[in-house]
């Protein structure tokens, strides 16, 4: 068990839904970062939605290596992206009032290497069709890294999704 | 122990003196992360384990475990949760590898959840336990229905399984006060099988 586990900010989405949660003026204190994300998101004629993470505003030098299953089939994929994977919620076709359940970790955040993130997550919907997704994402990028923002891609973010951001030491 | 007084000549050396006797010290941390409750199956086994009572003043529930089962003759056996005592308006859904392929399933309207493939039988394992990690974000938000994910795993030296596991409770989105464990097939839990209940504060 760390030796700390220091929430640093938590975002709640509001009525009206937003485009996105997001974190800045994240303190260079801590050794790693935490994300627990609960996200749901308005996309139509989907059971879940892409979560999608990026550092420091930036949306360039991301890949991403992945593992997942639907319910009733499995595939494994890896690409380069605008941003790491991360924070996927289910959508406006999954059970209602229900939300995904996220956790993404990234070590040595202020180092001056590239940043690795690990994520699992999950949806969840009362039918066979929901996602498990397990992913390993790479920021090319050698700063700190200050702020992190989550969106869904498409759609946004419903009322009641929220993002913790906890620091460990 | 407390310190009273320093005095000349003592291995102190180079002190600087403050008038606030909370300068030159580290911030105090308190920790997000606190154990709530734990549970050890004792000899002759165990067929529930329970949480009750379960706070909502924190705003996640953790649930860490090692388990062994009485079930024999099968390397895989899943751990079963249950909700406020509810056995209705679950579904639930799996990852899974058991080292040479990956497999996923998918169950609606069932009347539990999996919280994946971590109990290590009894029969030829006599040292082996299971592990499992299992989330609740925001327990007791009455506005969300209750998505549990949980990364589990066996490895037996030569059979096992790993998973990644989600569970919907969609009753009527109510606090989780209570959580039952049980193991698949109505085996018991059996002695040395541990789980812990943790919160993780929000605010």
């Amino acid at each position: 068990m760390a030796t700390t586990y220091t929430l640093i900010s938590s975002v709640t989405v509001g009525s009206g839904g937003a485009a996105n949660m997001q974190f800045t003026s994240i303190p260079a204190t801590y050794t790693d970062l935490l994300l627990q994300i609960s996200a749901r998101s308005d996309e139509a004629g989907a059971n879940w939605s892409e979560g999608r993470i990026t550092f420091n505003g930036s949306s360039t030098s991301y890949t991403t290596r992945y593992l997942l299953g639907t319910g009733s089939g499995t595939a494994s994929g890896a690409g380069t992206t605008a941003a790491v994977y991360g924070g996927r919620g289910t959508a406006a076709d999954a059970t209602a009032n229900t939300f995904g359940s996220s956790f993404v970790y990234i070590p040595n955040y202020t180092s001056s290497n590239f940043k690795s993130v690990s994520t699992d997550e999950v949806t969840e919907n009362n039918a066979t069709a929901a996602l498990a997704f397990l992913n390993a994402g790479l920021w090319s990028n050698t700063a700190a890294i200050t702020s992190i923002t989550i969106v869904a891609n498409p759609g946004n973010l419903v009322q009641y999704s929220t993002a913790y951001l906890y620091g460990i030491s | 122990m407390a310190i009273t007084s320093i005095k000349t000549g003592s291995s102190f050396k180079n002190l600087i003196k403050y008038n606030d006797f909370l300068a030159g010290n580290a911030a105090f941390q308190p920790t997000a992360y606190e154990s709530i409750a734990t549970v050890t199956v004792g000899a002759g086994g165990s067929s529930t384990i329970t949480f009750s009572s379960i706070p909502s003043t924190y705003q996640h529930l953790q649930i860490r475990g090692i388990i062994k089962s009485s079930r024999t003759g099968s390397a895989r056996n899943d751990l079963i949760i249950k909700l406020n005592g509810s056995s209705t308006t679950y579904a639930h859904h799996q990852l899974y590898g058991d080292g040479a392929s990956a497999a996923a399933l998918g169950t609606a309207s069932t009347t539990q959840g999996l919280l994946g493939i971590n109990c290590v039988p009894s029969s030829g394992y006599t040292s082996q336990f299971g592990v499992v990690v299992a989330d609740i974000l925001d327990y007791a938000n009455t506005n969300k229905n209750k998505t549990i994910r949980s990364l589990a795993g066996t490895d037996n030296n030569g059979a096992g399984f790993t998973s990644l596991s989600s569970a919907l409770w969609y009753a009527t989105p109510v606090a989780v006060t209570s959580i039952d464990l049980t193991v698949d097939g109505a085996y018991n839990f059996e002695q040395y099988t541990k789980f812990g209940l943790f919160g993780i504060k929000g605010a």
